[in-house]
């Protein structure tokens, strides 16, 4: 019986949002848009998304007189990216693709 | 997607994060590379045409302008994320400073002690850790020809040359700071 794949994390971009997240400390919204190469809206959406599962954390604050949003992966995240790859890793070990 | 797709999209996401991380650690090799060869090339000069090793004490200055050269530097990039390794390489360099500093005043004020064996040492043990962490070969080997050759070479020298090695271990530096910045374009 092979796990089964956290539907939330079989996204192409939120999944690439987690792996920006689960890679550093915390990264801000213009970091993360940069790397993923996602459009703002649809990165916000996928963020809200993210957050609400308690995946990761938002903190919306200032730098200087700009706005600046920065993410941070939870504990919860990272144990729910890890078991993603594993069962990934699982599924890839079974010739299953 | 398929899990192979999956996999591929997070080891390219890591490896880009990471990168775009590491570039930005490459400023602070070169920053204090140019300034320690600048310096030493200074002093050299200096104590090389007025006969007094007296210029030494300009090495005091030489952190009260990299530090806050450094803040300047890394507040254009606030937004910048860091990771494990990014701090540990930090941490490194902000120990070998406050060593280097306070050896050098127990050394002027207090205890004498051949202060050029104890910084090209110090100097060259940072630079191959940072090596090892980045996982990069030159970077260790440059660090332990710096620190193990400048050691033996201060015991040999006895005169102003000896600054020179800072000059060599500064250009090493700064060549360190190059190669990490192309390694992770």
């Amino acid at each position: 019986m092979f796990p089964k794949l956290d539907p939330l994390l079989h996204s192409e971009l939120r999944l690439a949002v987690m792996s920006v997240l689960a890679g550093v400390d915390s990264a801000d919204f213009s970091f993360i848009k940069k790397q993923t190469g996602a459009t703002a809206g649809n990165l916000s959406v996928q963020i809200d998304k993210l957050t609400t599962a308690g995946y990761i954390t938002v903190e919306k604050g200032f730098k200087g007189k700009m706005p600046c949003t920065t993410c941070k992966i939870t504990p919860q995240g990272r144990d729910a990216f890890q078991a993603y790859v594993d069962a990934l890793k699982e599924y890839l070990s079974a010739g299953l693709d | 997607m398929t899990a192979s797709e999956s996999l591929a999209l997070i080891t390219e996401t890591l490896n880009n994060s990471r990168r775009a991380i590491l570039r930005n650690n490459s400023k602070g090799f070169i920053l204090w590379g140019v300034l320690l060869t600048v310096f030493s090339l200074a002093i050299y000069l200096l104590w090389h045409y007025t006969g007094s090793p007296a210029w030494n004490f300009l090495w005091f200055a030489f952190s009260a302008i990299g530090y806050p050269l450094a803040n300047v530097i890394y507040k254009k990039d606030k937004n910048a994320p860091t990771n494990e390794i990014g701090k540990a390489i930090g941490y490194i360099w902000a120990l070998f400073g406050v060593f280097s500093l306070t050896i050098s005043m127990i050394a002027v004020f207090w205890v004498p002690m051949n202060l050029f064996l104890i910084i090209i040492l110090l100097l060259g043990l940072a630079e191959s850790i940072s090596g090892v962490l980045l996982k990069n070969w030159p970077i260790i080997i440059c660090g332990f020809l710096v620190g193990v050759g400048g050691a033996v070479t201060s015991c040999l020298l006895h005169t102003e040359a000896l600054t020179l090695l800072f000059t060599l271990g500064g250009i090493l530096l700064a060549i360190t700071g190059l190669i990490v910045k192309s390694q992770y374009k």
